[in-house]
């Protein structure tokens, strides 16, 4: 996952296709949650949030989940 | 929308993500300024050491450990260290206090505390935390989250709760009294088991529970969303805790103090 910042603002979050091993998400993950991650993060930042409660993912899936990409942001 | 004052703001000083129990950790400090590196860093180390070993103690996927070799009957709980009377004593009060729907001595395969360990691993690592004097700190154990202080002076961390129809987005925004852990079962699948079944079995979309540990918040979470809604009512007399659930059909329910912020 790749975060252009700019002035403290997140301005483009891209994140690479993820091989996670099987995970029955993934697929859809590749098609269609990537773009929805890109702008979920951005929304979420100007929710001012320092985290995300969620169902556990494991470890491949932290890569695609939101608190992964809030992480990067430097919440 | 609430903005923070930047003037006011603590900024993230540290940031570490560890694999463990199967999943990522996050460890997040916040401060108006760094630490001596010297001061910091046994003190983080030691904070994920404690991640690390109590997965050691308490995985259930590892054969190795103490409570794979109690569920064998190799090791009695007599003979078990301490934590583990620690956990146990644990599991009693979230028995106890769910009324029954959390209960790790009706699991299939025996005793498994799987549904309170992450919760009390990071609590645990949280409370090591403390020491580091610093304004704010969390531990992210996959979704469920021991954290104290603030982003900025007399300020509540705000915590996204995500959406279980759609989980890279927000369904609420909750302002965490330090604990806050959430069940569902939408990143992994039919792994919740009803203990008055013993089968796979869950009553809503997703559960959280807030409060002010987040073993027995864990705990809650797992007994709230396989319990469904009609459980809420387990927060008329446990002070300090609330709980949200949202529903499949999408609808939320929340405990009277549920302290649910704007998104």
């Amino acid at each position: 996952m790749k975060v252009t910042v700019s002035k403290a603002k997140i301005t483009k979050v891209s994140i690479a296709a993820i091989d996670d091993g099987g995970n029955p998400r993934s697929v859809s993950i590749d098609q269609y949650a990537i773009p929805i991650l890109q702008q979920e993060a951005l929304r979420a930042q100007s929710a001012n949030i320092q985290g995300v409660s969620g169902a556990s993912y494991t470890s491949a899936g932290f890569a695609q989940s939101l608190q992964s990409a809030l992480s990067l942001l430097g919440l | 929308m609430t903005t923070p004052d930047s003037a006011l703001a603590y900024r993230r000083i540290f940031h570490h993500e560890e694999h463990v129990m199967g999943t990522v950790v996050t460890l997040d400090l916040f401060d108006e300024s760094m630490p001596p590196k010297w001061t910091l860093t046994p003190i983080v180390e030691e904070a994920i050491g404690v991640l690390h070993a109590a997965d050691e103690m308490f995985s259930t996927w590892k054969d190795t450990s103490c409570i794979s070799r109690i569920r064998r009957g190799e090791l009695s709980l007599d003979d078990a260290p301490v934590e583990i009377s620690i956990v146990l004593e644990r599991c009693r009060k979230a028995r106890e206090t769910s009324r029954g729907w959390f209960d790790p001595w009706a699991m299939p395969g025996g005793f498994d505390p799987t549904g309170l360990v992450k919760g009390w691993a990071a609590q645990q690592s949280l409370n090591v935390l403390q020491r580091a004097d610093v304004k704010g700190a969390i531990v992210n154990a996959a979704g469920d989250i021991a954290s104290f202080g603030g982003p900025q002076m007399d300020q509540r961390f705000r915590i996204g709760i995500a959406d279980p129809a759609h989980p890279q987005q927000l369904a609420c925004v909750v302002e965490t009294p330090g604990a806050i852990a959430t069940s569902g079962t939408y990143e992994r699948g039919a792994h919740l088991i009803d203990p008055h079944s013993g089968l796979p079995a869950t009553r809503a979309a997703s559960a959280t529970v807030v409060g002010t540990d987040l073993s027995l918040a864990d705990a809650l979470a797992t007994a709230l969303v396989i319990a469904g809604k009609q459980a809420l009512t387990m927060f008329n007399d446990l002070s300090d805790y609330e709980g949200l659930v949202i529903a499949d059909d999408g609808t939320f329910h929340m405990s009277p103090g549920f302290p649910i912020a704007k998104l």
